[in-house]
């Protein structure tokens, strides 16, 4: 398995077109991506794909390579997005896993259809709203103290670029298109969904939440409380990690979640009907 | 030539190490910096300048809105106008503007405008804008609807204050099933209306649509002619000639008697507005989606630079600041006229940052008696189809 190469595809839906990556052979796991990193094919989902899964890694609405779906305007609609992209893909019940503000995501779609998830991952997962542990507003950070609450350990800073460089309009625009999409399904209630957590009892798919132990965008409480509050969940921490994760820390990201994922092979006893 | 005097009501009092210790007059510079004595002061004071600007002869006197910012202290304009209402007598009143896109209740807007019409004869104009980036951050209002909020609450403004009959509205942010106007507006069918613009082709062809007077932000001599032009051009392909009166060219002016004098006083003041004053982070200025992908394209290949980066000689060069004696004064907006295709009115910001009260009161004057009579003759509608 050690020779996965993705595969990119285009889904049709009513509201436009959804990119994604495919790659492995094996049970469907779903991985929601998280505000930065869509349209790319992460060393961490290569771990999962040679550990025997299917990964489908799609793109957001307004996010990489898929459009924009402008009539999704909360986290709501996104559930109903990834409801209708599944029906497409003629999956019944994957593994979900989704990062940060895919986290939010997974769990929403657990909460809303608790049949459609054969089990559910967060890694540390946006969502909830928690006063008393704000998340950072990365809206506001200048991009090195962005890059400096993500990391526990920063990548050292790019080389300036040549004296005179033109900055790449493209890139630019492109971040920009991608920070908006986010602010449209978070700007308010910020990063969360403030009835979600009462919601999350809803939950019958085998649950794992993970959180890096240096976690400076969402605090670890998030990840604790998930944990406490969805039936049965198991918690687990990345040591030596920041925000970025899987990222950062592919490898032992992927040696947390793929034992678990086998652990709970997709039978008609996961994620059981409600 | 139509003159305004338009006070922005800073809070001047920033510490000796505002420089290093933040990165912005607003949003974040902590309150603990505010100290309400010099704030009472201060509107005492302000509120003096609107109202000498109305006995010496100003067209108009102008006040605005922001928020959470020692840039400028009115988070409400209207009642600053409200004010002006009943201790000015001449001048138009002219709130440039209400922002509508951070605003939760339009409705609230669209009666307080009927009000101060009321209140002051029929002497209100107002103006709307969408508010500035760190505006959505310190209400929280989501900047990705910046624009839909401001269109919708626009036409519902303009529908409570023209609609013969009471009507519901369902939008995209707004739903209110009774819309009954009580006070209507004194103006008819609505007073004037004013939009700032910065480059966006839509708000050139909204205004020029609806015959409004577009205004301009502070920006390089050759930006804002681009914009001007633009919206002559939007006219245009709507197959008429805009009046000059509805092309509004927006500057700090300080005049002194002598340019020795006016420099001297001048540049602190005007390195304080753009430096300190306007004092942002890249990303407060642009939050997500508050510009459309083309416009920030628009903007970044314009080649348009932070306005903290231009020196005072700049400033002066690029039009950003008109500095000087009332002669020199009034040979420069005689250039800037001429530079930016014509305009029909100038709305002087003459209230600069620290600026004392005794020299704002003697630039306003010295511009009101000496330069006012100059400009006068252009851009009226006689000299531009002349």
């Amino acid at each position: 398995m050690a020779d996965v190469v993705p595969a990119e595809e285009f889904v049709e839906l009513a509201g436009g077109r959804v990119h994604l990556l495919r790659g492995g052979a094996g049970e469907p796991v779903l991985f929601l991506h998280a505000a930065g990193g869509a349209g790319v094919w992460h060393p961490f989902h290569q771990l999962l794909a040679e550990a025997g899964f299917t990964v489908l890694a799609p793109d957001h609405p307004g996010f990489g390579k898929s459009d924009d779906f402008p009539a999704a305007e909360g986290v709501d609609d996104l559930v109903y997005h990834y409801l209708d992209l599944l029906d497409a893909l003629g999956i019944g019940r994957p593994h979900v896993v989704g990062g940060s503000f895919g986290g939010w995501i997974a769990a929403e779609l657990a909460v809303h259809s608790p049949h459609r998830v054969g089990s559910l991952t967060l890694l540390s997962a946006a969502g909830l709203r928690i006063p008393e542990h704000p998340v950072t507003d990365l809206f506001l950070l200048p991009p090195d103290r962005l890059v400096a609450t993500l990391f526990h350990e920063p990548p050292p800073p790019p080389p300036p670029p040549p004296p005179g460089a033109q900055p790449d309009l493209d890139v630019i625009i492109a971040g920009y298109r991608e920070s908006t999409s986010l602010a449209r399904f978070c700007w308010v209630p910020f990063l969360s969904n403030p009835k979600l957590e009462r919601r999350l009892g809803r939950i019958t798919a085998p649950t794992l939440v993970v959180a890096p132990s240096d976690d400076r965008l969402i605090p670890v409480e998030h990840a604790r409380r998930y944990a406490e509050r969805i039936p049965g969940a198991s918690y687990a921490e990345v040591a030596d990690c920041g925000h970025a994760m899987y990222f950062e820390r592919p490898a032992e990201f992927a040696a947390t979640v793929v034992p678990f994922l086998r652990t709970h092979p997709l039978t008609a006893e996961s994620g059981v009907s409600r | 030539m139509k003159f305004s005097f338009f006070h922005l009501m800073p809070y001047p009092y920033l510490p000796d190490d505002f420089d290093e210790r933040y990165d912005s007059s607003a949003l974040t510079y902590p309150n603990a910096n505010f100290s309400p004595e010099r704030g009472r002061a201060l509107y005492a004071r302000y509120l003096d300048e609107l109202e000498y600007a109305d006995e010496l002869g100003f067209d108009g006197v102008a006040v605005n809105e922001h928020h959470q910012s020692a840039y400028g202290l009115m988070p409400s304009p209207n009642l600053m106008a409200a004010a002006l209402t009943r201790r000015t007598s001449r001048a138009r009143i002219m709130v440039l503007g209400n922002a509508i896109g951070i605003r939760g209740n339009p409705l609230r807007v669209a009666e307080e405008i009927a009000m101060l019409d009321l209140m002051s004869g029929g002497r209100v104009d107002s103006g709307f804008v969408r508010g500035i980036g760190w505006e959505y951050f310190a209400h929280s209002v989501n900047p990705v609807k910046s624009r839909s909020r401001f269109n919708e609450a626009h036409d519902l403004i303009i529908k409570a204050w023209t609609s013969p009959e009471m009507f519901s509205w369902y939008g995209e942010n707004y739903e209110y099933r009774y819309v009954n106007l009580w006070p209507r507006p004194l103006q008819q069918p609505h007073p004037p209306i004013y939009i700032p613009g910065a480059g966006s082709t839509e708000t050139m062809k909204f205004c020029a649509e609806r015959k409004y007077t577009y205004m301009s932000v502070y920006a390089p001599t050759r930006i804002v002619r681009r914009w001007f032009d633009g919206y002559r051009e939007a006219a245009a392909e709507l197959g008429y000639k805009p009046d000059p009166e509805r092309i509004a060219f927006s500057v700090p002016i300080y005049v002194a008697d002598t340019d020795e004098k006016a420099h001297a006083e001048a540049r602190p003041v005007i390195e304080w507005l753009y430096r300190k004053g306007l004092k942002q982070t890249p990303e407060m200025v642009t939050p997500p989606g508050y510009m459309s992908p083309g416009s920030l394209r628009g903007v970044l290949s314009s080649g348009m630079r932070p306005l903290g980066g231009f020196s005072y000689e700049d400033l002066l060069a690029n039009g950003q600041a008109v500095v000087g004696s009332p002669s020199s004064v009034a040979k420069r907006l005689g250039e800037l006229y001429d530079e930016l295709g014509g305009f029909g009115q100038i709305i002087g910001l003459f209230a600069i940052g620290p600026s004392t009260h005794e020299q704002v009161m003697r630039s306003a004057e010295l511009f009101a008696t000496e330069v006012m009579p100059v400009l006068r003759p252009l851009g009226t509608t006689e000299e531009a189809t002349s």
